[in-house]
């Protein structure tokens, strides 16, 4: 990678960084949910960056494109229309919590030093082909090889999802 | 496939310089020789012709023949007061047609203007396209709410409900492209498409996807329908529905940001009409000619400029349809919007990706035009 | 090691990962509205994910950490439904989505 890629992805990290800490401490629900839309954005070049091209793909076809847009929709249906402020009013721990986090921040960064170092001992053989080569084949391979009853799985998962939340969001 | 990307042959032809800075130039020409101009530009078709079906004469006083009628409209929008109304959410109000013009711009990145013209590539091309459009419906429902007024958020709420279901029957439709190219790589799914009669490799390469297969001719039809109603056109322009919301989600939009969200819609006209070009109708390739393997070698340039030609040719009649279809049927209601998508759209595009499967297995991946003409299957 | 090299590399990746993933917490227990809750589940799902990508890049060169991460982004959208369903029931019943308020069971 080039000093310039290793910059744009550090710009996109700190810009995941900064939006979490929107989503957990900004007082309006709504601008919560907006800086969560950025730091799936983020989470998704992130992903770019570590080989998984088609992952990213979906981080941001199903978290921005659907979830987003659902949080927002509840927003919007409990909220606005009712006249309800849409403040979420607990202000007084915010800044202990901030302190706190902070404060954590140095043992992080051992943490992940400490973990890293000991995972990062041995490198597999066939790492740099790996890193940079489209995976679009391969999880459709997995998913229709070693994956399958997963997968099985899941699509029941999602149709019992989907019947349960229009069941549950029916009209009296 | 030999395509490179636009920042990578500029850097080439340069000789040297760092990629970023090829690459942040060639965006901006993207934006600034494609979008905007066809934005600009549409603008004036789209009055030409609604006074062409309408029996009247339409922008006739700035230039020959109101030519000169989308820079004077430029001009008065940018020009105009920078209001913002009152209890409007600020922040939000000036990033939501940003949010708009970008998800719609992202796309032309990957747009196959010719073999040896395409701003890159990527991996996962058509995956991309769908994944960065999805910017648009956030950006319609911020955009609604913080104006403050509730003919806009019923419109945004219609449009962004309108947006993430039609986005199913779209997905759909493209998976039997995908099926048959065994690739999400808009390139090289265009370079399949380009049969002609007696060329050599035959089996590699069938004719335009649409004629592949029966199913891919109806699947080819649900994309257009699912694309219609995704940039909010009639008849499925209720986000925006003249008569009942005022103007929908950008009623109280004025000046350069109501442009953005105006620039971000035919942006997306133009982004559908290509996306179904390249996937269906062939993208750059002339029907039944094979520009490669000519008898004479054309230069490289040249048949840049041709493909081109012909892939905006193809594009650019789809627009035309879009705009006729404008003037030719009325507005669906709400309910017959949503019992289209959920009871129409999606059954239908569940059979064509069933129906291609069928034909794959039965016929060995060939396409109609490869078994008229007896080509052995690979 | 540069800063860069150590950001870009498993660190800077489990670092953003630990953060997110502790954030999260704190807004499951922070938030009072049940549509702030939400919030920080998904971002716990997705430090979960990135940690899933991060470790299939450095350590495996094997895809199945990508059809973990798949699986979890599947399963998120389809529990963002459902508890989106949910807070819906809640505010048509009770008027409020405070979660401190959904306490039917409690008597």
């Amino acid at each position: 990678m080039s000093e310039t890629a290793k910059i744009i992805l550090v710009l996109f990290q700190l810009l995941t960084l900064a939006s979490a800490l929107l989503v957990t401490f900004s007082p309006n629900i709504l601008y919560a949910s907006i800086s969560l839309l950025f730091a799936f954005l983020g989470v998704a070049i992130m992903f770019l960056y570590a080989g998984a091209d088609f992952l990213a793909g979906v981080q941001v076809v199903v978290y921005i494109g659907g979830v987003t847009i659902l949080v927002l929709f509840a927003i919007m249906l409990t909220s606005w229309m009712y006249q309800v402020k849409l403040r979420d009013s607990r202000g007084k721990l915010i800044v202990p919590l901030l302190l706190a986090l902070f404060g954590l921040l140095p043992f992080l960064y051992q943490g992940a030093q400490h973990l890293a170092s000991r995972v990062l001992r041995t490198v597999p053989p066939d790492f740099q082909t790996f890193a940079y080569s489209p995976k679009t084949n391969a999880v459709g391979e997995a998913l229709l090889g070693n994956y399958l009853l997963p997968f099985e799985g899941i699509t029941v998962l999602l149709l019992g999802a989907l019947v349960g939340a229009v069941w549950l969001a029916r009209p009296k | 496939m030999d395509t490179a990307s636009f920042a990578h042959s500029l850097q080439g032809w340069t000789g040297g310089g760092p990629l970023w800075v090829w690459a942040a130039l060639s965006a901006f020409l993207i934006i600034y020789l494609i979008a905007l101009p066809f934005g600009g530009f549409a603008t004036y078709v789209e009055r030409k012709l609604a006074a062409d079906f309408q029996d009247r004469i339409g922008p006739n006083r700035v230039g020959p023949y109101g030519l000169l009628q989308f820079i004077a409209d430029a001009v008065k929008m940018i020009s105009k007061e920078d209001f913002i109304p009152a209890g409007a959410d600020r922040f939000l109000y000036n990033l939501a047609p940003l949010m708009v013009v970008v998800g719609a711009c992202a796309a032309f990145a990957v747009l196959p203007l010719s073999r040896y013209l395409m701003g890159a590539d990527v991996n996962i091309g058509i995956f991309y396209v769908l994944s960065i459009s999805t910017l648009v419906a956030p950006g319609i429902l911020l955009g609604s709410w913080s104006s403050n007024n509730k003919w806009s958020l019923l419109g945004g709420l219609r449009g962004a409900a309108q947006i993430v279901s039609y986005e199913i029957p779209v997905a759909l439709s493209i998976l039997p492209v995908v099926m048959i190219s065994g690739t999400l790589q808009i390139g090289s799914i265009v370079e399949q498409q380009g049969w002609a009669p007696g060329a050599e490799n035959a089996a590699a390469y069938h004719f335009w996807n649409v004629f592949h297969n029966p199913f891919c001719f109806v699947a080819s039809i649900l994309l257009f329908i699912g694309g219609l109603a995704e940039t909010n056109r009639i008849p499925f322009d209720l986000p925006e529905a003249e008569s009942e919301l005022v103007s929908g989600f950008n009623t109280e939009f004025s000046g350069m940001r109501f442009g953005l969200y105006a620039l971000g819609e035919f942006a997306e006209i133009f982004v559908m009409s290509a996306m179904i070009t390249a996937l269906y109708l062939g993208g750059w390739h002339i029907p039944f000619l094979n520009l490669e393997s000519l008898f004479i070698k054309l230069p490289t340039g040249l048949m840049a400029i041709i493909q081109l030609g012909m892939f905006s040719i193809k594009t650019l009649s789809l627009v035309f349809v879009v705009m006729w279809l404008r003037w030719t049927l009325p507005r669906l209601r709400v309910d017959q919007l949503m019992g289209m998508c959920w009871k129409g759209l999606v059954p239908l595009a569940l059979v064509n990706l069933f129906g291609t499967a069928v034909w794959m297995w039965v016929f060995n991946g060939r396409s109609l035009a490869q078994l008229i003409f007896g080509v052995a299957g690979h | 090691m540069s800063f860069l090299d150590w950001a870009t590399g498993l660190h800077g990746y489990l670092f953003v990962g630990t953060i997110l993933a502790t954030l999260g917490i704190i807004a499951v227990v922070y938030r009072r509205n049940s549509i702030g809750v939400l919030l920080g589940i998904e971002l716990l799902l997705n430090a979960a994910s990135i940690n899933f990508i991060a470790f299939s890049k450095f350590r495996t060169a094997a895809i199945d950490g990508q059809i973990f991460a798949l699986f979890i982004i599947i399963i998120a959208a389809a529990e963002a439904a459902v508890a989106l369903a949910i807070i819906l029931r809640l505010y048509r019943l009770r008027e409020t989505i405070d979660a401190g308020e959904a306490n039917l069971m409690r008597n």
